[in-house]
């Protein structure tokens, strides 16, 4: 077997008979996708992947990002809208990423995105610019399974020019105008963090619907790795399921990790680590001082809670303290999820009155004397 | 009066830009200052947008960094997500789209993805991209710019078209099919700019306290026509002062 099909091979290993499958005690499936960080990465990232990159400036999927650094995957295209805290741009400098499909890329607490303009100027890098709106739009698309879809914007201006690859125009069949089309962004697999997931994958985002993750995730062609603050029962998720981004078929590994995020912020659990995005960006401007701050930070420990521990030790427990949001902003609104069983309609008559059934009676008559 | 910074004025002067009540698509940088400011002065009605899906009517909590911060969705009027608060921008319901940019040009076109000859890879500067800039000017009703102002940001032609102003000039968006009308006014730290109706070209409407016309045109590469009724901007007041610093209390963005 070539490398390829042992690949493919681990990767879509015979699908299980259902009867086999471990069932909860109502007897539905209950396959549990927790696994740890090395697993999923080593498992369902593979080198040459177009990777959806989850977040913004909350929610960016760092330990998953220290992970696949760690494992030196290669050649790897990354799609998103807008990321901050400078996890793409590590990634790119990391050597990891070859190519990016993306609206905006920045360490903003620095101001640059120093990685990806070293790698653009020495051509190790093909970058792909566009909108938000026509990312969101691209990424809506491969969701929906379309292979493009109209947008307006970016006509008129350099980034179709030079990303011919996402952005071309059509006549409108309908009215003959000139109109933007995108293609379809679908990735091979999704990385995002969450702030809670059950062990069946079922992930739970709130208070930030401003990232695209429920787009990316879902036009994935093989699904999603999920990093959560917490692990939660599937029934709590049932509970209120307005709020799963992605349901569980759609996930392809679980993995707790607590501050995955940082030093992204997570609603809720820690706000954005503006000094720590500062220092790894002080990193990020150097060449020769980048391959440092992976050695201490990524290469030097073995997973996140290694890391968070390092910087416990470096910026002491305060610099932590120091992200924990306000809370108190608990809903207000009293929500029941009733429902309403239409076994009460047994044996109650349909309802009538003089006028419906006389009318009906003639028809019949009517049809009868045909 | 109270010593101020040029950033200060800058937004504070910006802020008197948006009208109470409007619907404001307002994008990262110093725009989520001077939102923040506008609808706790003058624009207690002013609806605010962002990219990262935030539909509020009120003030947010604090200074949002980004317009993805958290204190943007606490207590917001809708957590709408970036396709369907952008999605507002092509049904043509945003009045104003509020943006800031590294260059702009004559006609108002604005770069933020970054300067040098993109396609000789090496001379390249990268910065961070469109973000929503370009859907906004392109949607919006009238775009709103702030830049800071010297030779190298105020060009003749910025290196990459991000952002569309008039382009190369009158007619050229009703061409490109864009449902917004384009620029109409950009503060900058020397002053106040709005765009000529038949030539679409941007020229010098105010100047601000320590400037002078003179110094501005230095610091401005294309040949800067200068209003017959410019004027000086006020100095801001001590309570316009003390709100806006209230606002920035670290100083991230004003310095």
């Amino acid at each position: 077997m070539g490398f390829l099909q042992k690949m493919m091979a681990s990767l879509f290993q015979p699908k299980q008979k259902n009867e086999d499958k471990p069932k909860t005690e109502e007897g539905c499936m209950d396959i549990d996708k927790r696994m740890t960080l090395k697993d999923a990465v080593a498992k369902f990232i593979q080198d040459g992947d177009t990777v959806y990159y989850g977040g913004f400036q909350i929610h960016v999927p760092m330990a998953l990002t220290h992970e696949i650094i760690r494992q030196k995957k290669r050649h790897l295209t990354t799609v998103e809208s807008s990321t901050d805290v400078g996890g793409l741009d590590i990634l790119v400098g990391a050597g990891c990423v070859t190519e990016i499909h993306t609206a905006w890329i920045m360490n903003w607490y620095v101001k640059a995105p120093y990685a990806i303009r070293r790698a653009f100027n020495k051509g190790h890098l093909k970058r792909h610019d566009i909108s938000n709106f026509g990312a969101t739009s691209a990424l809506m698309a491969g969701f929906l399974g379309i292979p493009f879809i109209p947008v307006r914007g970016n006509i008129g201006t350099d980034m179709p020019i030079h990303n011919r690859k996402d952005i071309r125009f059509l006549e409108d069949p309908f009215t003959g105008e000139k109109i933007t089309v995108v293609r379809a962004w679908r990735a091979d697999v999704a990385i995002i963090h969450a702030q809670k997931a059950d062990r069946l994958g079922n992930v739970v985002s709130y208070g930030t619907r401003g990232v695209t993750d429920e787009f990316g995730a879902m036009g994935t062609k093989r699904g999603v790795i999920v990093t959560a603050e917490e692990i939660v029962e599937p029934e709590e998720i049932r509970s209120d399921p307005d709020r799963v981004i992605v349901p569980y078929f759609k996930t392809l590994a679980v993995v707790h990790c607590p501050w995955g995020a940082h030093p992204s912020a997570c609603r809720g659990y820690y706000g954005l680590d503006i000094r720590f995005s500062q220092y790894q960006g002080r990193y990020e401007r150097h060449a020769e001082l980048l391959p440092e701050f992976l050695d201490e930070w990524v290469y030097g420990c073995k997973d996140h809670a290694e890391y968070i521990e390092k910087y416990k030790e470096k910026f002491g427990q305060e610099g932590l303290d120091r992200l924990k949001p306000t809370l108190g902003f608990k809903p207000k609104l009293d929500i029941d999820y009733g429902y309403h069983d239409p076994a009460v309609w047994k044996g109650v008559p349909l309802y009538n009155d003089d006028r419906l059934k006389a009318y009906e009676e003639a028809l019949a008559a009517k049809k009868g004397g045909n | 009066m109270t010593a101020f910074k040029l950033t200060e004025l800058m937004s504070i002067r910006c802020a008197k830009e948006i009208m109470d009540g409007e619907v404001v698509f307002v994008g990262v940088g110093l725009p989520l200052v001077v939102a923040g400011y506008a609808m706790k002065t003058h624009a207690k009605n002013m609806i605010m947008c962002t990219e990262g899906g935030a539909i509020r009517a009120t003030s947010p909590p604090g200074l949002a960094i980004t317009v993805d911060d958290p204190c943007l969705f606490t207590n917001a009027d809708a957590t709408y997500g970036m396709l369907a608060t952008m999605a507002a921008l092509q049904r043509g319901e945003i009045d104003v789209a509020f943006i800031g940019g590294a260059q702009i040009d004559k006609f108002g076109n604005i770069n933020s993805t970054g300067v040098g000859d993109w396609a000789k890879k090496e001379s390249f500067t990268y910065f961070a991209g469109s973000g929503g800039a370009n859907d906004m000017a392109t949607s919006g009703k009238r775009v709103l710019g702030i830049l800071p102002q010297d030779k190298k940001k105020f060009v003749e032609k910025v290196d990459y078209i991000t952002t569309p102003g008039f382009l190369g000039g009158p007619g050229q968006r009703e061409k490109l099919g864009m449902i917004g009308n384009g620029p109409s006014c950009v503060v900058s730290t020397m002053g106040v700019y709005r765009f000529d109706e038949d030539t679409k070209e941007m020229y010098l409407a105010e100047y601000f306290p320590g400037q002078t016309v003179e110094k501005i045109k230095e610091n401005c590469a294309w040949d800067l026509k200068v209003s017959p009724n410019v004027i000086e901007t006020p100095s801001p007041t001590e309570e316009e002062l003390r709100i806006i610093r209230e606002i920035d209390p670290t100083g991230f963005y004003l310095g």
